[in-house]
């Protein structure tokens, strides 16, 4: 596979140049490469991070072209290793036709972004915010799988509003790739995963300079069937979380809807950002009891940001997640994120950024990277650190 | 015994959390106290600033907004209907700062990360950023859609000043 795309991306970028700008016939070919410490003072988060963990790095390429005026084409390739996922793997993080054959209606077709919230389709992209981790109640990096790309169709547009400012809008369309999710606890495997449908949108009003107000809306089917062990369907039909005759295949439907409040506003060096957001999660199979019917998770943030001098911008940001709206007591059942960073440019190219944050819950813990600890024992409060250094182009 | 191994963890743990907010704090600050330590991107004073198309191109004025919409990419097409072919200079100029700042309405700095999220996105690529603008007065010269931005005193002869409203 590396090798499928390391050809196709030499064979791209044969007669590649910079963006001179004399010529539409150029390819445009930009990059980054980015590599990160991380280090908390209790649980593991992300990676190995309790120990301090190298496991945080990311690469990307890509090349687009103009064919004609209104035709573009290009794509992306993308490594990433963070803890247990990446594992350096190159894929196609985009690759897309885009026709704009008018200001206020384009198509694209391929792999696409999802524009959901004011980050989510930059939240790769190190160089184009303060933070090393944006707000994770609204932008989970262990998402990145689910969240950030789909396979499918998009339309989009910008209409002018003459005195009322401007109207960004993007509504897509498609599925998403992706590997099986994490079995809810063992003795339980996953099969047949596919996703039937996802789509949205995302407004964007921009009435002033500098100030965005927008709303984000994603809804997702994933179906699967679960596989019981034995040793496990028994006990559980004993006590009657599995209906008798249920088993050991469970055809599961989940459905997902999320959406996001979203408010933007850059005035002079100051930057500030603030999202609301609600997904919602429904099981439907014939065993709702093992499957919570219905759950509603909130989360949110506000961000500030600071550019002191052209070479340094300081941020702080806090951030909260609560998985279930209904159950809010317990460490489990919430994770607070006070955090502050720091961004230093050292050259137009090269970036380096500090990071410290304080956390208050477990909510967003893996288990799995935490030697099967249940997120109610985990650490209540505990901190991380966090060092990132990226040269792009 | 174990009782006093759980009462003490947390204590540690907690004032070790402490210890990598308060570090990840000073680091900072200290960077933003020392002097000279960074890379300021300009440094001369900026001229009268004008926007310059191509001598064929019918338009005599264009709004402060629509110019901006230009430049950002969110318009494909000058007012009279010619497809735009923007043109920047390069991100240390003085010159550029100024039109960042009067024109689009924000500092480079966020012009540049505004420009990273859409090529990285795959949404769009900047405009070309030329050197000197004697480079931009050439492409402008060249281009029938071009439009760009020199300072007043710059030799004008192949192209023509329009006004922004």
């Amino acid at each position: 596979m590396a090798m499928v795309l390391a050809g196709t991306s030499l064979a791209f970028a044969a007669g590649a140049q910079t963006n001179d700008g004399d010529t539409t016939t150029a390819v445009d070919v930009h990059g980054f490469v980015s590599q990160g410490f991380i280090k908390t003072s209790a649980n593991d988060y992300l990676a190995h991070s309790k120990r301090g963990s190298f496991e945080f790095s990311e690469a990307g390429i890509n090349f687009t072209k103009s064919v004609t005026d209104d035709l573009r084409v290009g794509f992306q390739l993308f490594a990433q290793d963070l803890g247990p996922t990446g594992d350096y793997r190159p894929k196609f993080d985009w690759y897309f036709l885009d026709w704009r054959f008018r200001d206020w209606l384009g198509i694209r077709a391929g792999r696409t972004k999802i524009p959901f919230g004011l980050y989510n389709e930059t939240s790769d992209i190190d160089a184009a915010r303060v933070p090393i981790l944006l707000p994770q109640s609204v932008y989970p990096i262990d998402h990145r799988d689910y969240l950030l790309a789909q396979t499918g169709a998009e339309v989009y547009g910008n209409v002018r509003l003459g005195a009322a400012g401007s109207v960004e809008y993007r509504a897509y369309g498609g599925t998403i790739f992706t590997d099986p999710p994490k079995p809810p606890a063992s003795g339980i495997s996953v099969d047949d995963l596919q996703m039937p449908y996802v789509y949205g949108g995302r407004v964007l009003w921009s009435p002033i300079d500098g100030l965005s107000l927008g709303g984000s809306y994603q809804a997702l089917r994933f179906d699967w069937t679960y596989q019981l062990s034995p040793e496990l369907l028994g006990p559980l039909q004993t006590v009657g979380v599995v209906p008798a005759g249920v088993g050991p295949s469970l055809a599961t439907k989940f459905r997902v809807k999320l959406w996001v409040g979203s408010l933007e506003y850059q005035a002079g060096p100051v930057l500030f950002s603030a999202e609301y957001a609600r997904w919602i999660g429904e099981f439907e199979s014939l065993a709702p009891k093992l499957l919570p019917p219905h759950v509603v998770n909130e989360r949110y943030y506000g961000m500030v940001s600071l550019r002191v001098t052209p070479w340094f911008t300081p941020g702080i940001y806090y951030s909260v997640y609560v998985p279930n709206v209904e159950h809010r007591e317990g460490r489990e059942s919430h994770q607070y994120d006070a955090a502050v960073s720091f961004r230093y440019d050292l050259n137009p190219h090269w970036i380096l950024k500090l990071e410290g944050h304080y956390l208050e819950g477990t909510a967003a813990l893996d288990k799995d990277l935490n030697g099967g600890v249940e997120a109610k024992d985990l650490t209540k409060t505990w901190g991380m650190l966090l060092l990132k250094t990226t040269a792009y182009f | 015994m174990n009782r006093r191994r759980h009462t003490t963890e947390p204590r540690r743990e907690a004032k070790l959390t402490r210890r990598l907010f308060v570090s990840a704090a000073v680091v900072g600050l200290l960077q933003a106290l020392l002097p000279g330590t960074g890379r300021a991107f300009g440094a001369s004073p900026p001229g009268k600033l004008v926007i310059v198309v191509n001598r064929d191109n019918p338009l005599s004025a264009i709004g402060r907004r629509e110019l901006s919409d230009v430049f950002l990419k969110k318009a494909s097409r000058l007012p009279d209907g010619e497809i735009a072919r923007p043109v920047d200079l390069r991100a240390d100029s003085p010159l550029r700062r100024e039109f960042s700042e009067q024109v689009l309405g924000r500092p480079v700095s966020a012009v540049r990360s505004y420009w990273q999220q859409r090529i990285f996105s795959g949404r769009d690529v900047p405009p070309p950023e030329l050197a000197s603008e004697r480079d931009v007065v050439a492409y402008v010269a060249r281009n029938r859609g071009a439009v760009g931005y020199v300072s007043a005193n710059a030799d004008l002869g192949t192209v023509k000043v329009i006004a922004v409203y």
